[in-house]
């Protein structure tokens, strides 16, 4: 099999829908657990599936491939496409027909595809695990010597050593600073993408409780105005550059 | 084999103290996120201005949810 090509991505249009849309959620759970040629058929078509949505990832991702040539990209999009298939027939008995079955397939090929692609942009390279080298700044200041921007860096880093442990400071220096992606992160500490970003919410919980307690950031239910422009914390991806070179 | 490029000492960027101060709460995991996300992607497809807060406070969290998230949500408005 091969993957299916960008241009035949791109020539899917509304009015020339799949075949596989015609397909319900219910039929598609029965013939694939079923038996014989019907099984087979709905397998191959669950297969094109998932080779559409896994080259749709990782050509959204190509740039940061080392190599990005079609060549490369296929390959990875068919190692994909095998992967999720197996993840997804794995968990066939928990679709539950909330959503179209072929979104539900699509987003095991969409995760598979980009954390291949994560994979591969880091696989020459060492990650490191370092602890906060930022300088501390003596807690005697107070916040009213706190301006915005780089002083607000600076109380945010003694925050860091005040409340989080060594762990959860590593952990959020590779993921947050360093723009170590979390799947690659996981796979070199034989973790899982669920248990370090855990270990985040928790590095976010305590340094945003400790930064409100000292008056950098207002409270969620606060009526007050934020001292400073991070109380707002506008959205900002933790690495949203980790999949990018 | 390169390693992980360490910023200047002293240069905590805003960005990194935004995504350190992010707040992600309601707590969503990412497995939750993961089980979510077909249904989210297709309401936001037929309702752009559709809101799961405990979606959003994920995503905004966690970049290679996001990233999926988005993806699937431009698969599926591309059909």
């Amino acid at each position: 099999m091969t993957a299916v090509s960008r241009d035949e991505q791109r020539s899917t249009t509304p009015e020339s829908p799949p075949r596989t849309e015609a397909v319900g959620p219910t039929d598609w759970v029965a013939r694939l657990g079923g038996g014989g040629p019907e099984q087979a058929v709905a397998l191959r078509e669950l297969h094109e599936l998932m080779l559409r949505a896994a080259a749709h990832q990782v050509w959204r991702m190509r740039p940061a491939l080392p190599d990005p040539s079609p060549a490369a990209v296929e390959v990875i999009v068919n190692q994909a496409a095998d992967e999720a298939m197996t993840a997804l027939l794995g968990k066939l008995h928990t679709f539950e027909g909330r959503s179209r079955f072929t979104t539900w397939a699509f987003k095991f090929a969409i995760l598979q595809a980009a954390t291949e692609v994560r994979r591969l942009q880091w696989q020459h390279r060492e990650v490191e695990l370092r602890d906060l080298d930022v300088p501390i700044a003596p807690t005697h200041e107070g916040p009213e010597l706190y301006a915005e921007g780089k002083d607000l860096a600076a109380a945010v880093a003694a925050a860091m050593h005040r409340v989080l442990t060594p762990y959860q400071r590593r952990i959020a220096i590779a993921l947050l600073v360093d723009g170590v992606p979390i799947d690659v992160l996981a796979d070199r500490l034989g973790t899982n993408r669920g248990a370090l970003y855990k270990t985040l919410h928790d590095v976010r919980v305590r340094l945003r409780a400790e930064l409100t307690a000292n008056g950098y950031l207002a409270g969620r239910r606060a009526s007050s105005p934020a001292r400073t422009s991070a109380a707002s914390t506008p959205r900002v991806s933790p690495t949203h550059t980790a999949g990018t070179p | 084999m390169s390693t992980t490029p360490h910023p200047d000492p002293t240069d905590l960027t805003p960005r990194h103290v935004s995504a350190l101060l992010q707040d992600t709460t309601p707590w969503l995991s990412c497995e939750e996120c993961f089980e979510r996300m077909d249904t989210y992607a297709e309401a936001v497809v037929r309702d752009p201005a559709h809101t799961d807060e405990a979606m959003a406070a994920h995503l905004r969290g966690c970049a290679a949810c996001d990233e999926e998230a988005q993806s699937l949500v431009q698969l599926l408005a591309a059909q």
